[in-house]
């Protein structure tokens, strides 16, 4: 599904990415952890295409994803989350998801004119999708309120509900609980592997809470300064002595993994 | 006979500039395009019209659809260069290119025919009105004023189906950044393109009607300071809401026309009226800004009903 081979990164001379190379399968749940600084959130941005590489090649699908625009990026089927949750804050929660969708018919100034037709049917198809989505995610009985108004945590899921409004089939989630209350997080555990097992969504997924790691995940990659560190099943990971020495150095590092197990 | 006279002029003023805020809105209040340029769309509409129907001798009509058709034509232009610069660059740029378009006029002198007194610094007089033959000189303003406010009409229309649309939720998109609607697959560029051309024809109309309405135009009815009292109509009328648009332009034209009768109940002179009248404008801006963030006219929040409202009316 997903071929990243030997990326290279640098902004000025900090290396982001040093040679990352790693795949992800199709209908699978990957983890991306690594200490901040790693270079994960830099990967996505490459991925999306928001950023340049300096030398590698990533495949999407068997494409080379090369110079390609982040929008054309997003219309080949790569959704993606920002970390920080960017939301049209004059918008309502319910015009963000109503945003997501690719290609609409009205999304063309000519089209609005000739076929007020079929962007009626369009947008009843598009509302009840919202509807289903904004029950998954809680977020229903604000679908009125300007995105602005929503704390962290909401606007972290708002930014999950828009994305999948836009169908993709690799989804790149950055930090999809971070904020987000711990008993809306055990839904959003089933929410995401309902997309992987019933929708055939492929996902990769940052996430520092390790639970919710261990919980989703089919593989984990391991990245630190850069690089990857380890690649395996979480049950590998968690058992991998150099992952443990990146993440904390000392004695605490052995807590660390048995509160958040 | 007078005050009518006076009425109908401002109602037409109104109108016309009802035409540019609406532009204007859709370009800042909709898409956060922050145009610094907007009357050169208001000069070419009205030098391309009047150089279509003096020189070329072509029906009003043409002169209307050309002036709007160049207008957007160096709307979607400058859009190309600029249209990846942040919204700061973009007001220099296009600030820049009004200029230009409006010293063009005042050195090229051949675009309005081989007169060397006409043109250029001189201005071009005489510019016919639409179907004047037809009207008395008492009626004819009346006839112009329904002219004027069927354009009005037409390009409020247009305007806010387009913002009430899906093409209009991904240019509210755009206004707060451009990474959210790219990974949603929206191509920003082509939207910001299609939006200045859009706004630019708009405006090209306002400058045509402008045009036929005073019968001369020269270079210097188009300084940057017009670009600013439209913005006035934008911040005051409210941002995003094409009716505060219009209404802030009511607002405007009043200020600005009913001010020059101060000279009446205070001594001053009449030039330092003048340029007070630019400085309670400037005031009144930010003021507004200050005070009254989002105009007079609200943005609509666009809520579940109205939403339904338009996916299930039959």
């Amino acid at each position: 599904m997903l071929r990243v081979e030997k990326v290279y990164k640098s902004f000025g001379g900090i290396l982001a990415l040093f040679g990352v190379s790693f795949e992800v399968e199709a209908n699978t749940i990957t983890g991306l952890i690594g200490p901040n600084g790693s270079g994960k959130s830099t990967l996505f941005n490459i991925i999306s295409g928001f950023y340049s590489k300096d030398r590698g090649e990533i495949y999407f699908q068997g494409k080379k994803l090369r110079n390609i625009e982040p929008y054309k990026i997003a219309l080949m089927g790569v959704g993606r989350t920002f970390q920080i949750s960017e939301a049209p804050e004059k918008m309502t929660v319910l015009e963000n998801l109503l945003l997501a969708p690719k290609n609409q018919t009205g999304e063309s100034v000519l089209n609005v004119f000739l076929h007020p037709l079929r962007i009626k049917n369009e947008s009843k198809q598009h509302l009840e999708k919202a509807y289903e989505i904004l029950h998954l995610v809680q977020l229903y009985d604000l679908m009125n309120e300007y995105a602005g108004n929503l704390s962290g945590g909401q606007k972290k899921l708002l930014s999950l509900a828009r994305i999948l409004m836009s169908d993709p089939l690799l989804l790149l989630l950055d930090e999809p609980t971070a904020g987000v209350n711990p008993t809306l997080i055990k839904d959003l555990i089933v929410a995401i592997k309902n997309l992987r097992d019933e929708k055939g969504v492929t996902i990769l997924v940052v996430e520092h809470n390790m639970k919710v790691i261990s919980e989703i995940c089919d593989r984990v990659i391991v990245l630190d300064f850069g690089k990857k560190l380890a690649e395996g099943t979480p049950e590998e990971i968690k058992r991998n002595e150099k992952v443990l020495e990146a993440y904390l150095s000392g004695s605490t590092k052995r807590e660390f993994f048995h509160e958040n197990t | 006979m007078g005050l009518i006279n006076f009425l109908v002029y401002l109602a037409i003023m109104m109108g016309i500039y009802g035409i540019l805020s609406l532009s204007l809105n859709l370009q800042y209040g909709f898409t956060g395009l922050a145009n610094f340029g907007q009357v050169a769309f208001f000069c070419l509409g009205a030098y391309a019209s009047t150089i279509l129907v003096l020189v070329f001798h072509m029906p009003f009509i043409v002169g209307l659809f050309g002036g709007m058709a160049v207008a957007a034509l160096f709307g979607f232009v400058i859009a190309i260069p600029t249209a990846d610069l942040k919204e700061d660059y973009w007001a220099i740029v296009t600030l820049a290119a009004a200029e230009i378009v409006r010293i063009f006029f005042l050195n090229e002198d051949w675009v309005a025919g081989p007169d060397p007194y006409i043109g250029g610094a001189f201005g071009i007089g005489g510019i016919p009105q639409p179907l004047r033959s037809l009207f008395s000189p008492h009626t004819y303003p009346f006839f112009y004023l329904a002219l004027v406010l069927v354009c009005l009409f037409a390009t409020y229309i247009i305007i806010n189906t387009l913002t009430a649309s899906p093409f209009g939720r991904v240019i509210k998109s755009i206004r707060e950044g451009d990474n959210l609607p790219q990974a949603l697959g929206k191509d920003v560029k082509r939207f910001r393109l299609k939006v200045m051309a859009l706004g630019g024809g708009f405006g090209g109309v306002a400058g045509c009607l402008w045009a036929h309405f005073h019968g001369f135009v020269s270079p210097e009815q188009f300084m940057p300071l017009e670009t600013f009292i439209v913005w006035a109509m934008v911040i005051v009328g409210g941002k995003a809401n094409n009716k505060g648009a219009i209404f802030g332009a009511v607002v405007i034209v009043i200020f600005y026309n009913c001010t020059r009768f101060l000279k009446d109940y205070i001594p001053i002179e009449e030039v330092t009226l003048a340029s007070l009248r630019m400085v309670a404008i400037g005031i009144l801006i930010v003021v507004a800004m200050l005070f009254m963030k989002e105009g007079l006219v609200k943005e609509k929040r666009i809520k579940e009903s109205i939403v339904l409202k338009k996916a299930c009316s039959e």
